[in-house]
């Protein structure tokens, strides 16, 4: 009995340290706007011009998370479903565009479009704003539905060939199937759309985020800019809440420690066509962007890039040390939580992630600056850890969902065996579990680390003075520095975290190899 | 486990070993960090203390800065805030978050560019100009004054910032102080009837004009001076010169001491250093700031505030008209 | 040897009832079959002995001690004495043969770990198998892994979940052969569970059979069959 107390104590205080370091400097912001007591504030978010460029931006961003989800779901079919050559470069390829900042997307697509047309009209427009974002998000569509592709067993689609056409059983047995990776790729990529304002806000289209960032940053009207990310919160929140509620959670990515159990196809004659499209989508969605960049870096009246590199390189090892501190909090806190939440039915914490992942950037920042800049905890606002508590309140609902995906596929029955045998749960949990979980801790530990590396939003609120960071660093200095430099530090940045990326290729490909147990 | 632990606590101590030695002074800085670091650097170099600058740009709209400063006000982390213009500091001083501050140094500045209480001090200004690309329109064609955008002959050819943010936001404030609230509010919804096109900030004015988007457009100082380093094909007037002009819009850098900060003295030092001629002739040689102390020297390419006939402006009353007519620019550009 | 008795248990998965009132002795040192259709509680009968459920109300007792009781666990599962074979086997994938064996003996802190590993991979003929890894066994050797690693603590009580599932007939009667032959030389209680009623004739000392979460009838192979009950006279002819 007392261990059981002993276990609760544990589990209270780990949920309210959490709570403490995450949730509570959101609720006193949001507590301190109620409590101003400025009525008008209150009365005046929720008008119909308000309302109108609400509805508006949700239909942009339904349109691009349509869009992106369409997109991402025909690559993924056609990547992990069927069988051709350079599959896997593709596979590889098309997930680049993940590292690269909407902005630079804005930017390259501009430039484009003045290069092809010698007009940029139109894409300073709605459509402009989703041409960008479904090419920056159908990259995790792709990454989600092709996770569950390969999930489904090839019996359920034999079975199905056996009594309906290739096409219908797509259609009939397929697609059903990976609903609730449809379902959270379409939610993730309106989220992501909905809270991006730097594609809108280059394009000069107004979005209810744009609105909120020119009350913020234009007018310093903290209240209105509070409120109306209130509203946004409440919205994201209201469509997370609703695929819990009725996916009941069901798993949207995981990685298959036994390999892919799927039918694979051949492609046949349909080869060209199938390359024809995922070239098109990999010339708009990388080498558009990678050319322009180059093309601006080698086209200056001088060479930037040892200049680029100079400025660069102490802000880039801090980052990579940064990312990757933050990566293993991440890892670590998304495995507790996540852990709690299927094994042990703690769902609080989760939740608590979940709204933290939801909150604007802004908003995170300004939270966070409230509540931690006091002399008593000065050893987290003046350093690093701030950026740390930023980074997990950004994305460790992410990890947490990912690791958690990997729990639910390791049968109860393994660790009962454990536990029938007379192992301690620590042990099972240590000798189990955990081993089992490798392969998703180390997914959870990458994508956090590249989210980590580009993160712009909060780190700009919140990095202590004097640290210099390479995101931080090439956005700053992009102000007013020449193109060629410019571009040279957006191409170095980038070539860094495809580096980075690569290396944890090469060791991910080790560990998947050694944990692979089929 | 225990190795586990022991390695997680490794890394907090490993990054909250810092630093809080009496020899540093935090400074904020809305100034584009490729000119500021290196003379924060000197002073670095030169004072033995150390500089933590958090740098922001008028491209990102200096949300980082200006929240923070504002978000720290009770507990404050900044010592100096160094901004672009004199507005920012304005919005601070009405808000109680900056503190007077004078000195020999600051005495060498004209009073005009200094807030009457010193709650700002202005040094190094930027002015802003007409950028142009010689392909697209000549020299002898180019509008002379501001309110010639209206002319129909530049119907669509020409580029202004947004004007919710950054030094356009002050030129158009400057521009209601100048011509009064009617005309100037006219004159904005004749530019836009004349097809002007709104871009995202004046480094993205200056490269449309640049790539031959657009043949003018207006920016500062600093973008037209880089524009002309990076390419043949633009060049840069100032506007309204002639005579019974309105003048052209000047803006200093703004230095403030924020109220409370941890390192006063060491800000006190570091604003000293800025307002010297060696910080100017270095300001002026990298991004073609125009001094504001007399007989500092600048390089020939520079222009000198003596032959510009500058808009005559009260930047106090400039950024409370500001923060009057915001609600107005943002309808505009709603529109 | 325990004899294991329920007394009076309820027991429901979210809002669905498995077992209502269930009673039951179970011999010790014998094998007992629970027989029935798929969803009628064998299972959870296994589960709840095995302290791996709770019950929702009464009591269950091993060996005279409650080790259950209305909605609490007060014995947990590793001190009960049971060895537990899964539906799924439930080998762990990362852990070669020898080590899914030695796993539990070695955390126990058990002596001479490789001589019983040794002995249990010789009574079930898999000597050579012992450095492979559970993916590289046919499915006849890995149900013979997860019953020797059920073994390893020297139960005093083998629960099985119908381990023998989806093997073919022959195989399924040698292994059984060989289970019974274990049980009678290490006498200890053993609760068999299958929905195949061969399978329980060929098994079981005793049978239950069950029906939607009630006992339908109980007794020797030949009190079955000649039971009165219409269910089970239908469940044993098909």
């Amino acid at each position: 009995m007392d261990r059981t107390i002993g276990k609760n104590i544990i589990r209270f205080v780990s949920f309210l340290l959490l709570f403490l370091l995450l949730a509570l400097p959101i609720m006193l912001l949001l507590l301190q706007w109620l409590t101003a007591g400025e009525d008008t504030v209150l009365l005046s978010i929720i008008n119909r011009e308000n309302l109108l460029l609400i509805g508006k931006s949700l239909l942009m961003s339904g349109i691009v998370a349509l869009l992106a989800t369409l997109t991402g779901t025909i690559c993924a079919f056609l990547l992990y479903k069927f069988q051709f050559p350079f599959s896997g470069f593709y596979k590889l390829t098309l997930l680049l565009p993940l590292l690269i900042s909407p902005y630079i997307f804005a930017v390259a697509w501009k430039d484009g479009f003045f290069w092809l047309l010698g007009n940029t009209a139109a894409i300073y427009s709605e459509a402009g704003v989703i041409l960008v974002h479904t090419i920056v998000f159908f990259p995790l569509a792709m990454l989600i539905t092709g996770s569950a592709l390969s999930q489904i067993h090839a019996g359920y689609e034999e079975a199905g060939l056996m009594t309906v056409s290739f096409r219908k059983m797509m259609i009939k047995i397929i697609l059903p199937l990976i609903r609730p990776a449809l379902t959270i790729s379409f939610l993730l990529s309106l989220i992501f759309s909905l809270s991006d304002f730097s594609v809108p806000a280059f394009f000069c289209v107004r979005t209810f985020t744009t609105e909120i960032f020119t009350q913020f940053s234009a007018l310093y009207n903290f209240p209105l800019a509070i409120g109306q990310s209130v509203i946004l919160l409440l919205i994201c929140l209201l469509f997370m809440l609703s695929e819990a509620r009725y996916l009941s959670d069901a798993p949207f990515f995981s990685v298959s420690v036994k390999g892919s159990v799927s039918k694979k196809y051949h492609a046949g004659n349909r080869k060209i066509m199938l390359h024809s499209f995922l070239w098109m989508l990999l010339v708009s969605s990388l080498l558009m962007p990678a050319l322009m960049l180059t093309v601006q870096s080698l086209t200056g009246r001088t060479m930037f890039f040892a200049q680029a590199w100079e400025l660069i390189r102490p802000a880039a090892f801090q980052s990579v040390k940064l990312a990757f501190a933050g990566a293993c909090i991440i890892t670590i806190i998304g495995l507790w939580t996540a852990y709690g939440k299927e094994r042990r039915n703690h769902k609080l914490p989760d939740l608590l992630l979940l709204l933290t992942f939801i909150v604007p950037s802004t908003v995170l920042g300004i939270a966070l600056i409230r509540h931690y800049n006091l002399p008593a905890v000065n050893f987290i606002y003046g350093t690093s850890l701030i950026l740390l508590i930023a980074y997990l309140g950004k994305f460790g609902f992410i990890a947490s969902r990912i690791i958690g995906n990997g729990i639910k596929q390791i049968p109860v029955s393994f660790e009962e065996a454990a536990s029938v045998a007379g192992i301690p749960s620590k042990k099972i949990f240590l000798k189990i579990s955990l081993p089992l979980l490798i392969p998703s801790l180390f997914t959870a530990f990458v994508l956090s680390f590249i989210l980590c590396l580009g993160e712009l939003g909060a780190t700009m609120m919140v990095y202590p003075p004097g640290m210099e960071l390479m995101q931080v660093k090439t956005f700053a200095i992009s102000a007013n520095a020449p193109q060629a430099l410019t571009s040279s530090m957006t191409l170095i940045n980038l070539g860094v975290t495809v580096f980075l990326i690569l290396l944890l290729f090469v060791f991910g490909k080790w560990i998947f190899k050694k944990f692979q147990y089929v | 486990m225990r190795h586990l632990f022991n390695t997680i606590v490794l890394f907090m101590l490993m990054f909250t070993a810092c630093n809080l030695s009496p020899d540093e002074v935090t400074v904020y800085c809305t100034v584009d960090q490729v000119f500021s670091e290196p003379v924060l650097k000197d002073f670095e170099r030169e004072t033995g203390i150390k500089v933590k600058a958090v740098y922001d740009t008028e491209e990102t709209k200096s949300t980082g800065v200006m929240n923070r400063l504002i978000a720290e006000k009770d507990n404050p982390q900044c010592d100096v805030l160094w901004s672009g213009d004199p507005v920012r500091n304005s919005v601070l001083q009405s808000r109680d978050i900056t503190k007077p501050y004078q000195s020999e140094q600051t005495r060498l500045i004209p009073d005009h560019f200094k807030e009457k209480d010193s709650h700002w001090i202005g040094f190094s200004a930027r002015a802003r100009v007409l950028i142009y690309n010689k392909t697209l329109i000549p020299p002898d064609s180019l509008p002379r004054s501001i309110l010639d955008f209206t002319k129909p002959r530049f119907k669509g050819r020409f580029s202004i910032a947004n004007p919710l943010f950054g030094t356009t936001t002050f030129h158009m404030a400057a521009l209601f102080e100048s011509l009064g609230d009617e005309k100037a509010k006219q004159w904005m919804n004749d530019i836009k009837t004349n097809g002007a096109v709104v871009a995202a900030s004046n480094g993205d004015v200056k490269k449309r004009v640049m790539n031959g988007e657009m043949a003018f457009g207006l920016t500062d100082t600093d973008d037209a001076f880089e524009a002309k380093k990076e390419s043949d094909e633009v060049d840069y007037i100032f506007l309204d010169q002639q005579e019974n002009g309105i003048g052209t819009l000047i803006m200093p850098n703004a230095l403030s001491l924020i109220k409370g900060s941890p390192q006063n003295e060491n800000g006190e030092k570091l604003i000293n250093y800025l307002l010297t001629r060696e910080t100017e002739t270095k300001l002026a040689k990298s991004c073609a700031q125009m001094p504001l102390i007399k007989g500092t020297e600048v390089p020939e390419n520079v222009p000198s505030l003596d032959n510009i006939q500058p808009m005559k402006i009260d930047y106090k009353t400039t950024s409370e008209k500001l923060q009057v007519i915001q609600p107005w620019l943002k309808a505009w550009t709603e529109q | 040897m325990y004899k294991i008795t329920l007394e009076h248990i309820m027991h429901s998965y979210e809002d669905k009832e498995v077992l209502q009132d269930f009673s039951f002795s179970f011999e010790q040192g014998k094998r007992t079959c629970l027989l029935g259709p798929s969803g009628c509680g064998k299972t959870t009968v296994l589960r709840l002995v095995a302290g791996l459920e709770k019950p929702a109300k009464g009591v269950i007792k091993i060996s005279e001690t409650v080790v259950s009781e209305n909605g609490a666990i007060l014995i947990p599962p590793h001190q009960r004495k049971i060895g537990f074979v899964f539906q799924d086997l439930a080998l762990w994938p990362h852990f070669t043969v020898y080590d899914n064996i030695a796993f539990g003996l070695k955390e126990n802190k058990e002596k001479n770990v490789k001589g019983k590993v040794a002995e249990l991979l010789d009574l079930f003929g898999i000597s050579d198998k012992a450095p492979k890894y559970p993916h590289q066994l046919s499915g006849g050797q890995k149900q013979m892994v997860a019953i020797a690693r059920s073994l390893a603590m020297q139960p005093e009580i083998l629960l099985m979940d119908e381990p023998l599932a989806n093997i073919d007939a022959h195989l399924k009667e040698r292994i059984l052969q060989h289970m019974k032959d274990i049980q009678r030389q290490q006498q200890f209680t053993m609760l068999y569970v299958t929905h195949d009623q061969k399978e329980a004739m060929n098994t079981g000392d005793y049978i239950v059979v069950m029906n939607a979460g009630k006992i339908e009838a109980a007794g020797s192979k030949e009190e079955i069959s000649h039971s009165s009950s219409r269910f089970v006279r239908s469940f044993i002819k098909t």
